[in-house]
């Protein structure tokens, strides 16, 4: 797998975070480790924008592989900002109930 | 020019003392007796939203739902003249359940157990040895369900004599057809069981008063300094129905990555004409157990279904007008559902810890204040139709 030109400072985050759908992503936000976590949110929030604006330029029907998984990555990005952003050290806790509320459809699965 | 946001008001008690101020009966909250009586009351005679247009996209289409509080499967589709009807999933042979999947398209729906066949319109096709029955065909349909559609989205109502689903929800059918749902073509969707009774699990959802405590990080840009419980602007009651119109945060702090979402999903919203919708704050409390928000980039739909006295199922969905356009727009509607979702997971424990408390039988009473308006008003309102069911039951 190669990443478009530019992002190869995510390539060691694809095999674990490139979940192909929105339920594997919030899967990985809670089985993923808080380091982990915090490695890939670290990689991926400088380089987010870019990502979306070199995405964007590519109708989504026409994503080589590479273009594909940075797409997914951005996707986990979303799930895993909000453990970083938004519940801190609250987020082991958090996880609890949030595994009680499962995603049965995404936009992005379709 | 600067204009000075003028200081919060908290809508004044004055404004709902309509309502009364007495405390509420706690039992209704766990009985398995009144919950018997809310079967008939008010889920057979109300409209239930069940789904959306979008997933009956052409001829043959189809849903099944579950209405477990009716002990109801039910049967939605899209017939060869586009109209969307419903019925009973119950074959008219035996009884036996026609379609065991959630959704597809089908031409026809055939009975696995004797292979009685009906068409999208309901009508029985063909039966094997159908001669032998001494029945005409045409008394063989499958039974129909009263629906209609408001905003896009699908309602049933199983009562014999529904009163027609515009003229129930009045004034706010209009107002919703002015939201993205009215236009959504897709949407994503999560779930939550819980051990609470149907009102518990809804109240917590039309009240501001438990976010500071709650949702301490995920309700941070709901709450400020002048409206510390991020109370909201005001209540407008439209019996059974009821709406909230939401406070505006002057100066919210939302996570960065969410700012990044809306800025993403914005440009689309506007080419779509989607941001200048009149009811964007306005919180739709349809009754019985529906909500709806639906801002330019976040139009949430969440219905509480009742399964027991103490047990029940939220259904949350976020429609989108239009398939994902770019990455930009998947990145934007994927962190608002995770948002969402983030919220919601939070109040699922306090309310089953609150269903637990009521279940002791330990209070005879719970009670509500004045923001916590919309939740009298449920109560005001299934105690009436309890009330006039048990009338009518008495003649």
């Amino acid at each position: 797998m190669t990443l478009p030109k530019g992002f190869e400072a995510l390539e060691p985050f694809v095999a674990t975070w490139a979940a192909s759908s929105a339920a594997a992503r919030d899967g990985l936000r809670s089985a993923q480790t808080a380091e982990a976590r915090q490695a890939f949110y670290d990689a991926m929030k400088p380089l987010l924008i870019p990502a979306l604006d070199r995405l964007d330029s590519v109708p989504l029907s026409e994503h080589d592989a590479g273009e594909k998984a940075l797409g997914l990555l951005t996707l986990s990005f979303a799930h895993v900002a909000l453990a970083i952003e938004v519940q801190g050290p609250d987020e082991a806790k958090h996880a609890i109930n949030r595994q009680r509320l499962p995603i049965s459809r995404a936009s992005a699965d379709s | 020019m600067n204009i000075a946001n003028p200081a919060f008001t908290p809508v004044p008690a004055d404004d709902v003392a309509f309502l009364g101020t007495r405390p509420i009966p706690a039992k209704p909250y766990y009985d398995a007796d009144w919950f018997e009586l809310e079967r008939e009351a008010v889920f057979r005679r109300s409209w239930m939203q069940i789904g959306h247009v979008c997933e009956l996209p052409s001829s043959g289409s189809f849903i099944r739902r579950e209405l477990e509080v009716l002990n109801a499967s039910l049967l939605i589709v899209r017939g060869k003249d586009g109209q969307v009807r419903a019925f009973h999933n119950v074959c008219t042979h035996r009884g036996t359940q026609l379609v065991e999947e959630a959704q597809g398209k089908r031409p026809t729906f055939s009975c696995p157990y004797h292979m009685w066949t009906f068409g999208g319109d309901g009508a029985l096709i063909s039966a094997p040895d159908f001669d032998s029955f001494g029945l005409d065909k045409k008394d063989c349909a499958l039974k129909q369900v009263a629906v209609d559609i408001c905003a896009g989205m699908i309602f049933v109502n199983l009562s014999k004599d529904p009163t027609p689903l515009h003229e129930w929800l009045g004034d706010l059918a209009e107002q919703m057809e002015t939201l993205p749902v009215a236009r959504a073509t897709t949407f994503s969707e999560y779930s939550y069981d819980i051990a609470a009774n149907w009102k518990m699990a809804y109240d917590n959802f039309q009240e501001n008063y438990h976010l500071r405590f709650i949702h301490p990080r995920s309700g941070q840009s709901a709450c400020a300094p002048d409206n510390p419980f991020g109370y909201p602007k005001e209540y407008a009651f439209h019996d059974p129905h009821r709406t909230q119109t939401i406070w505006t945060n002057p100066d919210p702090k939302p996570a960065p990555s969410l700012v990044t979402a809306f800025s993403r999903l914005a440009p689309r919203a506007m080419e779509q004409g989607l941001m200048a919708t009149p009811h964007a704050r306005k919180y739709f409390a349809l009754f019985p157990s529906f909500f709806m928000l639906g801002t330019p980039l976040q139009n949430f739909v969440h219905v509480v279904y009742p399964l027991t006295a103490t047990t029940s199922r939220g259904v949350i969905r976020l429609y989108w007008v239009g398939d994902d356009a770019n990455a930009s727009e998947r990145f934007g509607r994927e962190a608002i559902m995770g948002t969402a979702r983030d919220v919601h997971s939070e109040d699922i424990s306090i309310i089953e810890a609150g269903q637990r408390g009521l279940n002791s039988g330990a209070l005879d009473h719970l009670h509500f204040q004045t923001q916590e308006a919309l939740c009298r008003h449920l109560f005001n309102m299934v105690e009436a139709a309890v009330e006039a069911y048990q009338a009518e039951q008495a003649v």
